[in-house]
């Protein structure tokens, strides 16, 4: 009916939509502003959006984005539908892969030096943070020598504060509602399963995935380790389980008796006529064919692959 | 003819009607469906009915009421002036659809095309004739579509009533003619006094026939087109005439229900290109990381730029 649109390239914005709490924004604490800054994702490795306010806090950012939203603001449209939330964040989890990777030499070191990316000048300016310093025992041991402080990096401190991460946010999903039991793949899907129906592994495993949204691969593997939680290889754990699997290790027995047909009155049927086009088929040379049958079989297919 | 409850809000669909007169509460009557406004881009689509008993058919011919698009403007308002003094045993009724509601009905999700909304707008006047109490017997109607199927399908949706479907029946039957010098005069009237809802300042009313191919109204439309929002709710969106000049001149806008073809679409339908299976990356770069559902089902991303 009409000619195929054609999208215009989406180009940058000079404003934004953002929901911020007003400490994350406030310029009346001092002189500086509120900075956006680019970071090192802990979980990615690539860069991220973060922000630091005023007083020194730190908080990520996240967008909501979704095809075919636009803004109105005001008298003017905005035409990317992005809704940006700037959230506190626990600086921790973006000092702790630097600190991981020098804890590989299994020296003490002033953070000064561990807190160092060429990619990512700004990156420094995390441990200005508020909570930066005093928090670093949670992943850390401390040597003090004089005035100055020198830190190694602890892989079981490090699990201990991890998995109290996910007890918190196991609290905060039971709060929240959350649905978190596999089956659920849509959070409008509501169950009428009640929430304590609910395993509790489903909400420390959700939980786990969330954190892992802020921690290295490696870690995340550890910590579900730390946590006792098996680890799922692949989806098909999740599938229900093939008819073929055997219930159980007990010999198979037989739920009727079948030895009343082997009396002697059973007698056994003489075998079918067969038609003239099944008796040639019969007198052909199957040496060497494979029965149709197991070009269907799982294992002819693991074959294929 | 009183347009004030439609000129109250011109965005919806409003309905008319004449007293009904008490003949045809008693006696058997016929009716006729015309339609006025089908094809311009601009202003409402006018649908009319008029009943009267069937002894007076006579009567109404000697009005000399004829087929609406044969007769001048003036004589259209002088015919519809005898018809209202003839309020006696002649009783008509309305339905204005705006130019809004034919281009939301149209264009909405589940597509409710023009043939459908006249069908259902003869039907809910029909209806109501026969909820006013007239004692109908006859109906007789201009063809919207297919002849046939229209005749039987009104005569299915009302029992105990001989339906007659007709192309031209406006020329043939002096009830249908009645009716569509009502439909034609409420359009005439509704597009002349018509009040924008949008803020345009002095509006230009030099729009000629509202025809797609009349010259004015294309250099009307031009005139008036916005950018963004596309034109006042006096224009059916649903035109081509008008699809086609917004995407030419405005501001291209995409919604979620609109077919797209090519990568895009099948990376969002989960279909893989056909393409992929023969590049070397493959896409892994995709499968590296897969973000948790928490943020994935909320549509959160972490964006490296503002």
């Amino acid at each position: 009916m009409t000619a195929k649109k054609k999208r215009t390239p989406v180009v940058d914005n000079d404003s934004w939509v953002v929901i911020a709490a007003d400490c994350a924004i406030n310029t009346q604490v001092c002189d500086s502003e509120s900075t956006f800054i680019k970071l090192r994702n802990p979980s990615t490795d690539a860069a991220s959006l973060y922000m630091l306010s005023a007083g020194e806090e730190l908080y990520e950012v996240k967008a909501f984005e979704e095809d075919f939203h636009s803004w109105f603001v005001g008298q003017t449209v905005q035409r990317d539908g992005r809704l940006l939330f700037v959230t506190p964040m626990d600086p921790l989890f973006l000092i702790l892969p630097y600190l991981s990777k020098s804890g590989k030499e299994g020296k003490f070191q002033p953070v000064d030096q561990i807190v160092m990316d060429e990619d990512f000048p700004a990156c420094p300016r995390l441990m200005t943070c508020t909570r930066s310093l005093s928090s670093l025992h949670h992943i850390a041991e401390e040597k003090e020598v004089g005035e100055l402080k020198f830190h190694r990096y602890s892989q079981e401190k490090t699990m201990i504060w991890l998995q109290k991460k996910v007890e918190r946010t196991v609290v905060a999903l039971k709060n929240k509602g959350i649905s978190v039991g596999e089956g659920v793949k849509s959070t409008t899907y509501v169950r009428v399963k009640l929430e304590s129906d609910y395993q509790e592994e489903d909400y420390l495993r959700y939980a786990h995935g969330l954190i892992s949204e802020y921690i290295s691969e490696d870690l995340s593997k550890a910590l579900l380790k730390h946590l006792q939680l098996p680890e799922l290889t692949s989806p098909k754990e999740t599938e229900p389980p093939s008819k073929k699997r055997k219930l159980s290790d007990k010999p198979v027995e037989a739920g009727e008796d079948y030895t009343k047909f082997n009396s002697s009155d059973f007698a056994r049927k003489p075998p079918k006529k067969m038609t003239a086009a099944q008796k040639s088929l019969a007198k052909v040379d199957r040496t060497g064919m494979k029965p149709m049958s197991s070009f269907f079989s799982p294992k002819a297919k693991a074959e294929n692959k | 003819m009183d347009l004030s409850p439609f000129e109250a809000d011109n965005s919806v669909s409003c309905r008319l009607s004449s007293q009904i007169p008490d003949v045809c509460k008693t006696e058997d009557c016929c009716l006729g469906i015309d339609e006025a406004g089908r094809g311009p881009v601009l202003g409402p689509m006018v649908y009319g009915i008029c009943f009267c008993p069937v002894s007076k058919k006579e009567d109404l011919k000697n009005l000399k009421v004829a087929d609406s698009k044969t007769l001048s403007e003036d004589e259209r308002e002088n015919l519809f002036q005898k018809l209202d003094e003839s309020s006696s045993y002649v009783g008509w009724a309305l339905q204005i659809l705006s130019p809004n509601t034919i281009s939301t009905s149209m264009l909405q999700r589940t597509k409710y095309n023009l043939n459908a909304l006249s069908h259902d707008t003869a039907i809910g006047l029909v209806q109501y004739a026969l909820d006013s109490g007239v004692q109908l017997k006859e109906v007789y109607v201009d063809t919207v579509g297919p002849a046939e199927k229209y005749e039987e399908k009104l005569s299915q949706r009302f029992p105990g009533i001989t339906v007659t479907v007709r192309p031209k029946a406006d020329s043939l039957f002096p009830i249908v003619s009645a009716a569509s010098i009502c439909a034609k005069v409420a359009r005439d009237r509704v597009v002349k006094g018509w009040k924008f809802t949008e803020d345009l300042g002095e509006v230009d009313t030099d729009y000629g026939s509202g025809y797609p191919n009349d010259p004015k109204t294309k250099a009307w439309l031009l005139k008036y087109l916005d950018p963004v929002f596309g034109y006042p709710q006096f224009v059916r969106f649903s035109w081509s005439t008008a699809q086609t000049l917004m995407d030419s001149k405005a501001v291209s806008i995409n919604w979620d229900d609109e077919e797209e073809d090519g990568e895009k679409s099948a990376r969002k339908q989960k279909n893989k290109s056909m393409l992929s299976y023969f590049s070397a990356a493959n896409g892994s770069d995709d499968q590296n990381h897969q973000t948790h559902r928490f943020f994935t089902d909320r549509k959160l991303k972490s964006p490296c730029t503002l």
